[in-house]
């Protein structure tokens, strides 16, 4: 594949190497020729000065055949305006874009960016399961952001310890999946009792997610 | 009309001062509380300091309840995505953005923005003053 | 001893001179001579699309080569490279090939009124693992 990466800073840098010794053909744009000095001597003729919101550069650069436009620059609008110059005006089948800020994350999948790598989330989810008493972690996204799995851990302090699982309401889009305590894992059916400290597997939704931790440890 | 300007440089104090006296109810946003000394004393209007590609900054600025929002800082791509988020997040119903690169303003003009290039005006019109 | 060397051409007047150095070092040390011409291929391209009229004038460029190495009677191998950038290109091919030294040459040429020796030449300078031998074109010629 012909992979063009706007921005050769660390994240650029590490991205370019990882992606060329997969094998891929791979050109980095970056505006600070020292910069591109640095990487042309570390990686080769793979870097070219420039600035990847330029329609100008991004002919020059083959942008035409390109089969992957990664934005990785520290400025989430330069990102999304490059993404955007790729995806209309040079047709590449696929925009990717650093988020820096994760309230943009809405914007550019809206205006059109395909996939978008908030750093600053990848970094609160890695804390949020390092963290064992956060009641409430993420383990997976499902369909592009709509559900989520969830692991829930029942305090004993959880007014719903002992409970059966007819009893507790949980709210829209949510079911618990599964149950894992000192037994094991199970799947829960209607009788099954919530136990202290045992963790809940559950599938909800953003909007859902704050009830559903209330529905069972509170 | 409510109106939000985003950027309070030369342009944007100007614009500012401008919409103010004809009556205009105008919210500046600016990063720099430095730049609203551009503004003219008689302004009765909201100099807010804060991120205009950053939707919080925004809101405090008013934008959901603007008329026109107009994006004019010195950088085209801050221009773009706040004018991108007043247009799509917002649904604000008019937003006019500044864009120097021609080409960059060319594509977001078929994107649908309206958009005004000042380099593309002034050159045009020192030729006009040149030759015409 | 310098036994291999590498020469990069590139159609202007200093190929004639790099190439009459080589032979006459190697001849010395009864080593070897490889003679390379890079085309840049354009980032519009891929690396290896065929580009026609360049192949052809690089052939011409590595036949004027052998000629020259002929009359010091000296054996050369030629080959041609397609690469982004010349410098690189270069390089790499020194590193491959573990020559013991590039000869190279530059014009004297000015560039915005000042004297200018283009990105090719202080790349190898900088990034070359062996001697380099820089020849720069006299400057009257390009005064004039």
């Amino acid at each position: 594949m012909y992979i063009i990466i706007v921005g050769g800073g660390k994240v650029g840098y590490y991205l370019s190497q990882a992606l060329l010794s997969e094998g891929h053909e791979v050109l980095v744009l970056e505006k600070d020729p020292a910069k591109c000095g640095a990487i042309c001597d570390q990686l080769g003729s793979v870097v070219v000065r420039g600035d990847g919101c330029e329609a100008r550069t991004l002919t020059e650069v083959g942008t035409e055949r390109a089969d992957m436009f990664i934005a990785a620059t520290n400025e989430d609008e330069d990102n999304l305006v490059s993404c955007q110059v790729a995806r209309h005006k040079f047709k590449v089948p696929r925009t990717i874009a650093r988020i820096n800020n994760p309230k943009n994350e809405e914007l550019f999948k809206k205006l059109g960016v395909d996939v978008t790598v908030s750093s600053t989330n990848l970094i609160l989810e890695h804390i949020e399961k390092e963290v064992p008493t956060h009641p409430l972690m993420h383990l997976l996204t499902l369909k592009g952001g709509a559900l989520e799995i969830v692991e829930v851990k029942i305090p004993p302090t959880s007014s719903k310890v002992g409970k059966p699982m007819k009893d507790i309401v949980l709210p829209p889009n949510s079911v618990v999946c599964l149950i894992i305590g000192k037994w094991g894992a199970r799947v829960p059916t209607d009788d099954t009792r919530l136990e202290a400290d045992s963790q809940l597997v559950a599938v909800t939704s953003p909007e859902a997610e704050a009830a559903l931790r209330a529905a069972l440890t509170e | 009309m409510k109106i939000v300007i985003m950027g309070c440089g030369r342009v944007g104090a100007q614009l500012a001062g401008m919409l103010d006296e004809d009556g205009h109810e105008v919210t500046v946003v600016d990063s720099d509380t430095y730049s609203f000394r551009r503004l003219p004393a008689s302004f009765k209007g909201k100099p807010l300091v804060g991120d205009g590609t950053d939707e919080d900054y925004l809101k405090k600025a008013g934008i959901e309840e603007a008329d026109a929002f107009i994006a004019v800082t010195q950088g085209d791509n801050r221009n773009v995505m706040a004018a991108q988020i007043a247009k799509h997040m917002y649904n604000v119903p008019r937003v006019i953005c500044r864009i120097y690169d021609p080409l960059r303003e060319e594509m977001y003009q078929t994107l649908g923005l309206e958009t005004i290039s000042p380099t593309m005006v002034g050159a045009k019109l020192l030729r006009d003053k040149v030759v015409g | 001893m310098y036994k291999k060397f590498l020469v990069p051409v590139t159609g202007k007047k200093a190929d004639d001179d790099i190439v009459r150095t080589a032979c006459v070092l190697s001849r010395k040390s009864k080593g070897k001579v490889y003679v390379v011409h890079v085309i840049e291929v354009s980032r519009a391209l891929p690396l290896d699309a065929e580009v026609e009229e360049e192949t052809q004038s690089g052939e011409s460029v590595l036949t004027n080569a052998e000629k020259i190495a002929d009359v010091m009677d000296c054996k050369v191998e030629t080959e041609i490279l397609q690469a982004r950038e010349t410098g690189p290109a270069i390089v790499d091919e020194a590193v491959e090939r573990g020559v013991d030294m590039i000869i190279m040459g530059v014009e004297y040429k000015k560039r915005f009124g000042e004297f200018a020796m283009g990105d090719v030449a202080p790349y190898v300078l900088r990034n070359a693992p062996c001697p380099v031998l820089l020849w720069r074109g006299p400057m009257e010629e390009a005064e004039q």
